[in-house]
């Protein structure tokens, strides 16, 4: 039979493999307690709530602009310094510089962050330093680190060697050839790529706000817990408008470091 | 004052990919390396500045006080000591393209100038205006500023070069430095490393027997990691043949054909 034909086998097989999956899902619901009588349930009893968020409490917003400045803060601490670490991580974790037990090391680090949500680390930190902004700059620039770290590695791979050679050709010392040749290469999308983190990290800094690192997401959790809804309503859009405003400034500043770029 | 001594590598299988090479080179001298694709050239040369380890044999040669250098030292130390008096002119796409063309030809000393310095606080004034001088040397000196990856190929060609000079080296090497270049920067660049060889000789890897033998003074011809050639660059019609000629029947047919065949 020709591929192209079509198969009465295939369309059964296709048929009760949909069948299976349907009832896996079913039961898979029916474990975690959904029904359909809730969801119309929650669905009216949240349209009523919805009334006790509007009109929003603008009174509130003055009160607000400080746990934002703060969540720009935790951040404008936390990016530089996770970049700072991911440049040793990714110097350590790269073929062409370190030594394979090194690479294995530092990619096995960065790995392990880069699979633990910020929130996790946030909940290990808030053992040792407690609740607060210190632990959520930690958090965060641990978090970048493990993203940054395998995105400077990846580049420093990508160097041409014969322009390291090129270096090293002149009696330059392997700290040199780093210094003089792979971070000039390396640097400008090294940037643009921690300044979009720091846009990544505004947004994930609301959330650690709520588990208690401060700043605007504190705000909302608190107004949340105390029942003023009107006032986590004011809450929640500076947020939105805190993540939207850090996205335009992230997407601008990215095209400006793209301007060496156009040069090529 | 350049003594290469019985240069040897092979590879793990045993095969010579460089055959005993002994040559050696004075003052004054340009010498061309010809042969085709794969002879050896390139891999001579990374063997002389200890880019590339050899297997057996010697690269010494001489400074002014009569000090004695050796790249096939083992120390790291000594290598780099030795690496500094070389100025090894890769072709020019080799320069790293986002520093500026002073900072390309500024790195040209980083074998003279304390690792932590250039860490730190990078080079002093006095370098920056030797910088410019070489650049300058090269027709250069108004790209100074320019970020190094909008240059020309010829452009970035004459930088590699005017690193080198910034290196003051005892002698020059350079790998096919006209190779992706059209005939008239080809020209200008030979035109540029004429004069250089007076002061200090080069040993350059050409493709281009008919410029070779306007501007060299000596031909060195490798084949399959053999001299096979070594005298004055007027090369005859047959010498030519014998360095381009076809690979004979029992190399064309590598080892990893003839088992599947």
């Amino acid at each position: 039979m020709s591929a192209g034909k079509f198969s009465v086998g295939r369309y059964h097989r296709h048929a009760r493999m949909a069948a299976v999956l349907a009832a896996l899902v079913l039961l898979a619901g029916w474990q975690c307690e959904v029904s359909l009588s809730d969801l119309s349930k929650g669905i009216v009893k949240g349209l009523a709530m919805l009334s006790l968020f509007f009109p929003p409490d603008w009174k509130a917003f003055p009160e607000m602009v400080r746990p934002a400045l703060v969540t720009i803060l935790i951040c404008a601490v936390a990016t530089p310094i996770g970049t700072a670490f991911s440049i040793f991580f990714g110097v350590a974790g790269a073929r062409n510089l370190a030594p394979p037990w090194l690479r294995l090391t530092s990619r096995t680090l960065i790995a392990i962050e880069r699979g633990l949500p910020e929130i996790v680390i946030l909940l290990l930190l808030v053992a040792a330093f407690g609740l607060g902004p210190m632990a959520g700059v930690m958090a965060l620039a641990i978090g970048s680190i493990g993203m940054l770290g395998k995105l400077v590695g990846d580049a420093i791979e990508e160097v041409d060697p014969r322009i390291m050679d090129s270096v090293a050709a002149v009696g330059a010392t392997r700290l040199q050839v780093i210094r003089h040749a792979v971070l000039p290469e390396v640097l400008p999308s090294l940037v643009a790529n921690s300044i979009f983190r720091f846009e990544v990290n505004i947004r994930a800094s609301v959330l650690l706000g709520a588990v208690g690192a401060g700043g605007i997401g504190y705000e909302l959790n608190a107004a949340m817990n105390q029942l003023e809804y009107s006032r986590a309503t004011v809450a929640a859009l500076t947020s939105l408008a805190l993540v939207f405003l850090s996205e335009r400034a992230s997407d601008y500043l990215r095209s400006r470091v793209g301007l060496g770029e156009a040069l090529k | 004052m350049l003594d290469v001594r019985n240069l040897t590598k092979r590879l793990p299988d045993g095969r010579p990919l460089l055959n005993g090479l002994s040559f050696r080179i004075e003052k004054g001298e340009f010498v061309a390396l010809l042969g085709a694709s794969g002879a050896g050239k390139s891999l001579t040369m990374r063997a002389i500045v200890g880019l590339t380890s050899v297997s057996e044999g010697e690269v010494v040669f001489t400074g002014e006080t009569g000090k004695i250098y050796r790249t096939t030292s083992i120390r790291r130390q000594d290598l780099r000591r030795a690496r500094r008096n070389i100025g090894f002119i890769f072709q020019g796409c080799n320069l790293v393209r986002r520093l500026t063309v002073l900072d390309n030809v500024m790195i040209g000393r980083l074998g003279r100038i304390h690792p932590l310095r250039s860490w730190l606080y990078g080079f002093t004034d006095q370098e920056a205006r030797e910088a410019m001088e070489a650049l300058d040397r090269v027709g250069m000196a108004g790209f100074a500023a320019r970020i190094t990856a909008s240059l020309s190929g010829g452009e970035m060609q004459r930088v590699a070069i005017a690193r080198a000079i910034f290196q003051r080296p005892l002698f020059y090497l350079a790998d096919e430095p006209i190779a992706a270049l059209d005939p008239k920067n080809a020209e200008i660049i030979m035109r540029l490393l004429q004069p250089l060889a007076r002061e200090n000789p080069i040993l350059g890897a050409f493709h281009q027997p008919e410029a070779v033998t306007r501007f060299c003074t000596r031909v060195i011809a490798l084949r399959k990691g053999c001299i096979i050639y070594d005298g004055p660059p007027r090369l005859s019609a047959d010498d030519l043949s014998a360095i381009y000629a076809e690979p004979s029947s029992e190399t064309a047919v590598r080892p990893s054909l003839a088992a599947s065949a």
